[in-house]
């Protein structure tokens, strides 16, 4: 093919234009694809070290991200004073499914957490307490006997150790993958808080988006305190399927944070960089 | 707050912390199709009885599939993996004992069955009535407190 004047002119000029293009992706080879995340709420790409930097907020629009067990327990605790329990155990995998134990062990790899919830002893503002902190990249928080296990023994440690125990929810309820013996976490844990009551302990929990299912349905709803981060998205049964039930429309905001407060299932909403002086509060309002 | 507007997680929570914290015998009996929060919020007995052709499971087969599978269609499947069935959850002890129920006639079978969950329920009682309040609860305790058994891992 034999191009004219005109044509070669227009091809160095792509080529002309597609340089500078070039030159600046190469200024720019430090900022990776992993360094970016985009709000789900706003839509807005931001860089991570600045989302991290304001407590896993949206700088944009205000809209929490959620948060790893780590990041959440730097938050909170103070510094160098978490003590993860010495308590590491696995699920006997009791509907025997294939897949299952497979996908725990990606899971761990992949996360760098063990299971769906860690539980420890750690300060606040100098204050010792016990605190679970549940996150929702492990199967969407979900509990199974690890997590039921782990709660009930942190609250065995706190009536103990005769601490105040805080527990951080995030879930999406009982694990489908233990069946039956998920659903029994849900008595296994609220006998526990029943212990709890009787041993008069301070229990705290946080509601956190999103908290559903058989965690709500359990040791999430019947603390002493309930306080929920603005926003957060808590029920037992998701909206859709409520709908599909009653056959009527839900009312605007249901499962929020706000509704719940204003129906009197939550007793605060508090803001994410508040957390830690406001549990710091209520612990020193509970021993006075 | 219309009734059903009102999500009812904590109602299942309050009511089984209450259970918890009974100072007399709890005996709980799944008669039909147990199912999820609604039907353990009534399980928290010291003596959980299940009808031979009962079920009790986490969610409805249908709802497993969906939730599990993205396929509501597997919902035999899902039956079968579940161990929903009295003979399963004997096994997994989650129940303590399942109550025959015979073949034939309708009312005659239905008869035979009250009178075999009277037999149980009696005997129950019998069993329990020496127990103090504190050992009352605390063998209730610690029948949930052994759901589920768990591998140290290395």
């Amino acid at each position: 093919m034999i191009l004219g004047t005109e044509e070669k002119i227009m091809i160095v000029d792509k080529i002309k234009k597609r340089e500078p293009t070039a030159k600046r992706m190469e200024n720019q080879v430090d900022i990776q694809v992993g360094k970016w995340v985009k709000c789900s709420k706003c839509k807005e790409i931001l860089y991570k070290e600045t989302v991290r930097a304001n407590h896993s907020i949206c700088p944009n629009c205000g809209a929490y991200f959620r948060m790893h067990i780590n990041k959440r327990l730097e938050s909170i605790i103070d510094e160098g004073t978490y003590e993860k329990f010495d308590f590491n155990i696995d699920t006997t995998n009791p509907l025997e499914l294939e897949d299952y134990p497979k996908k725990i062990k990606g899971l761990r790899e992949k996360t760098g957490i063990q299971e769906a919830v860690s539980c420890g002893i750690g300060k606040i503002h100098g204050e010792e307490v016990v605190i679970c902190v549940m996150d929702s990249g492990f199967l969407v928080g979900s509990m199974g006997i690890v997590v039921g296990e782990k709660i009930t023994y942190a609250m065995e440690k706190a009536i103990e150790l005769k601490l105040p125990i805080i527990v951080f929810c995030v879930s999406g309820g009982a694990r489908m993958q233990e069946g039956i013996i998920s659903l029994m976490q849900m008595a296994k844990t609220t006998a526990a808080i029943s212990k709890l009551n009787e041993a008069g302990l301070l229990y705290i929990s946080v509601l956190t988006d999103p908290t559903y299912g058989g965690v709500t349905a359990s040791f999430a709803s019947i603390a002493d305190i309930v306080l929920a981060e603005p926003g957060a998205m808590i029920g037992f049964a998701g909206q859709r399927v409520i709908e599909q039930t009653i056959g009527e429309k839900l009312p605007e905001g249901f499962q929020t944070a706000e509704f719940l407060l204003e129906h009197g299932f939550i007793d605060k909403i508090v803001e994410r960089k508040d957390l830690k002086d406001t549990l710091y509060q209520l612990i020193q309002y509970h021993r006075d | 707050m219309g009734q059903k507007k009102e999500d009812n997680g904590e109602a299942i929570a309050s009511s089984m912390l209450e259970l918890s914290k009974l100072k007399v015998p709890v005996i709980s009996i799944v008669i039909g199709e147990g199912s999820s929060g609604g039907a353990l919020a009534l399980g928290v007995g010291n003596r959980v009885l299940m009808l031979e052709n009962a079920i009790y499971s986490i969610l409805s087969p249908e709802g497993y599939a969906s939730i599990l599978w993205k396929d509501s269609s597997r919902t035999k499947e899902a039956a079968e993996k579940m161990k929903l069935t009295a003979n399963d959850l004997y096994e997994l002890k989650v129940i303590d004992k399942i109550i025959k129920e015979p073949q034939g006639d309708e009312e005659e079978s239905f008869l035979k069955v009250a009178k075999s969950l009277k037999k149980e329920i009696q005997k129950i009682i019998e069993e329990m009535k020496d127990l103090s309040v504190e050992q009352i609860v605390e063998d209730r305790y610690q029948k949930f407190r052994n759901m589920g058994e768990y591998k140290i891992l290395s």
